[in-house]
């Protein structure tokens, strides 16, 4: 897009999509940690994440007053209009996401007072999915690459894929084993956190659409989480 | 919104009736091209917005409408200009009647430098012969509609001069609803008032859109915004963009319109 005549208002909204990112890469090292954290059985690095959220607390609210300021100045029309209504809208998609990393952080301290369950390979392969479905959504924003935010958003299937097959494969370990349970409870929700993390960079990439093309997406994003409907028959057959 | 409404803003609602139709007018300065080609529709009882850089030929086009341009030496049009079916500018149109259907504010506030009754009944007389009962009537629903009539109804005998820059702009909005016109073409009307005259036209306009098909050429893009539901973009003589407002300041079609609502360099 060609600059503004008013330079000031260029600066402004660089400033602006600099904090988003800034936001974003907090949360996306946040995550990373926190599952480092249960990879390494690291406490005290889940209490340096639990501890960091608040940074990212800190800087939507940043955004949010910044985004507000520029609204009532500059009043923006057609596309800054929407750059800085998404901006408003991202900043607390990311900050979700920072709440959904500080609690697997929380359930890494706890993990880690329990026996080692063996599935927990699975959780950072998850994790790593959804680490790059952040960057790449960062990059999208950063470039306005809208064809990208595009493909962000259909790749979440293979995160919601990941999570239901680690749903049953928990069941199935909590079955044979009761003393399992407390880990793999938390493990779960370690999981479902993550999992939830992928929809939130997707609810990104919807935004990033919205603003560079100016319409809302119009398919339904394709989903393969279907824990909703899994049941997991008993070893042995009982019933 | 669905996408069809999106992409077609011309064919939203049937029920919206043309009451303009513009139809491949040119303008010419003398030798100097100042409309080209222009194909546009007002709709009944809608506001319309002209919006575009000075010199982009709004308030020429706007000037078109009431043929107010003849006042002028070498100043011509070509094409047509549709009101009710009937080209006004057919040589055989009457001026005069032209002009009490389709009324003019203008940009600085126009009071002639008589009384704010006389302000209003002068108008009328051009047209019509009132008993001194009906003019008082007229008079009063006048100001009334252009909501001056609570400010000004003990001082109908004081000069219209004394009235602040508000308050003259609305009496000069009555003089024009006074002869009954269809149609109301305000050329930035507001551009030389505060901001609380300024909210008071656009309430004004609101209101008045019940009963008038409403054209305004505007520099604030947030007064467009506000006020109308079409916008027309020009430049250089040409209409860019024309659509549903809504659509024109969140998602213009064309980059050239875009670049102008946002304050970008073309």
């Amino acid at each position: 897009m060609p600059q503004h005549i008013v330079q000031k208002y260029d600066d402004e909204l660089k400033k602006l999509s600099t904090m988003i990112v800034q936001m974003g890469g907090l949360a996306e090292s946040q995550l990373a940690s926190a599952v480092e954290a249960i990879v390494k059985r690291d406490s005290e690095l889940a209490g340096i994440v639990v501890a960091g959220d608040a940074k990212i607390d800190a800087l939507r609210t940043q955004v949010d007053d910044f985004a507000i300021e520029l609204l009532a100045r500059r009043q923006p029309m057609a596309a800054d209009l929407r750059i800085i209504v998404a901006a408003l809208r991202i900043s607390s998609e990311i900050e979700r996401i920072g709440d959904y990393a500080k609690n697997v952080a929380k359930r890494a301290v706890a993990l880690n007072q329990a026996p080692l369950v063996r599935p927990v390979h699975a959780i950072p392969r998850m994790a790593a999915l959804v680490q790059a479905l952040i960057k790449d959504t960062l990059d999208a924003y950063i470039t306005d690459d809208a064809a990208k935010a595009d493909a962000v958003w259909a790749r979440d299937e293979e995160v919601d894929e990941l999570y239901t097959s680690l749903f049953r494969e928990l069941l199935t370990y909590m079955m044979e084993d009761p003393r399992s349970i407390t880990p793999c409870t938390h493990l779960l929700f370690i999981a479902k956190n993550i999992e939830r993390i992928g929809d939130h960079a997707t609810n990104i990439a919807e935004l990033i659409h919205y603003a560079v093309k100016g319409e809302v997406m119009k398919e339904d994003r394709p989903k393969s989480d279907d824990t909703a409907y899994a049941v997991v028959n008993a070893p042995g057959g009982t019933r | 919104m669905n996408i069809e409404t999106m992409e077609r803003p011309m064919q939203i609602a049937e029920a919206v009736k043309a009451k303009v139709s513009i139809e491949n007018l040119a303008f010419y300065y003398g030798d100097s091209k100042a409309l080209k080609n222009i194909n546009l529709t007002l709709y009944d009882r809608k506001v319309t917005a002209f919006i575009g850089p000075s010199g982009c030929g709004k308030s020429t086009l706007l000037r078109v409408l009431n043929r107010i341009y003849e006042m002028y030496p070498r100043q011509r049009a070509e094409g047509k200009v549709m009101v009710d079916g009937a080209d006004i500018l057919d040589p055989g149109q009457d001026l005069n009647m032209l002009r009490a259907k389709i009324g003019m504010v203008f940009q600085k506030p126009t009071p002639f430098p008589m009384s704010i009754y006389e302000n209003i009944a002068f108008g009328v007389r051009l047209y019509e012969r009132l008993s001194k009962e009906e003019m008082d009537e007229r008079v009063e629903s006048a100001l009334r509609k252009a909501a001056l009539w609570e400010e000004v109804k003990d001082k109908l005998s004081s000069t219209g001069l004394g009235l602040s820059g508000g308050q003259q702009q609305r009496l000069c909005i009555a003089r024009t609803i006074a002869v009954r016109p269809e149609i109301i073409l305000l050329d930035e009307p507001c551009s030389a008032l505060d901001p609380i005259s300024t909210a008071k036209i656009e309430e004004l306009i609101d209101e008045l859109k019940e009963e008038y098909t409403i054209v305004i050429v505007t520099h604030n893009m947030q007064q467009a915004a506000r006020t109308s539901d079409y916008t027309a973009f020009m430049y250089l003589g040409e209409l860019i963009e024309f659509g549903d407002t809504k659509r024109m300041f969140t998602h213009p079609e064309k980059q050239q319109t875009q670049d102008y609502i946002t304050g970008r360099f073309g």
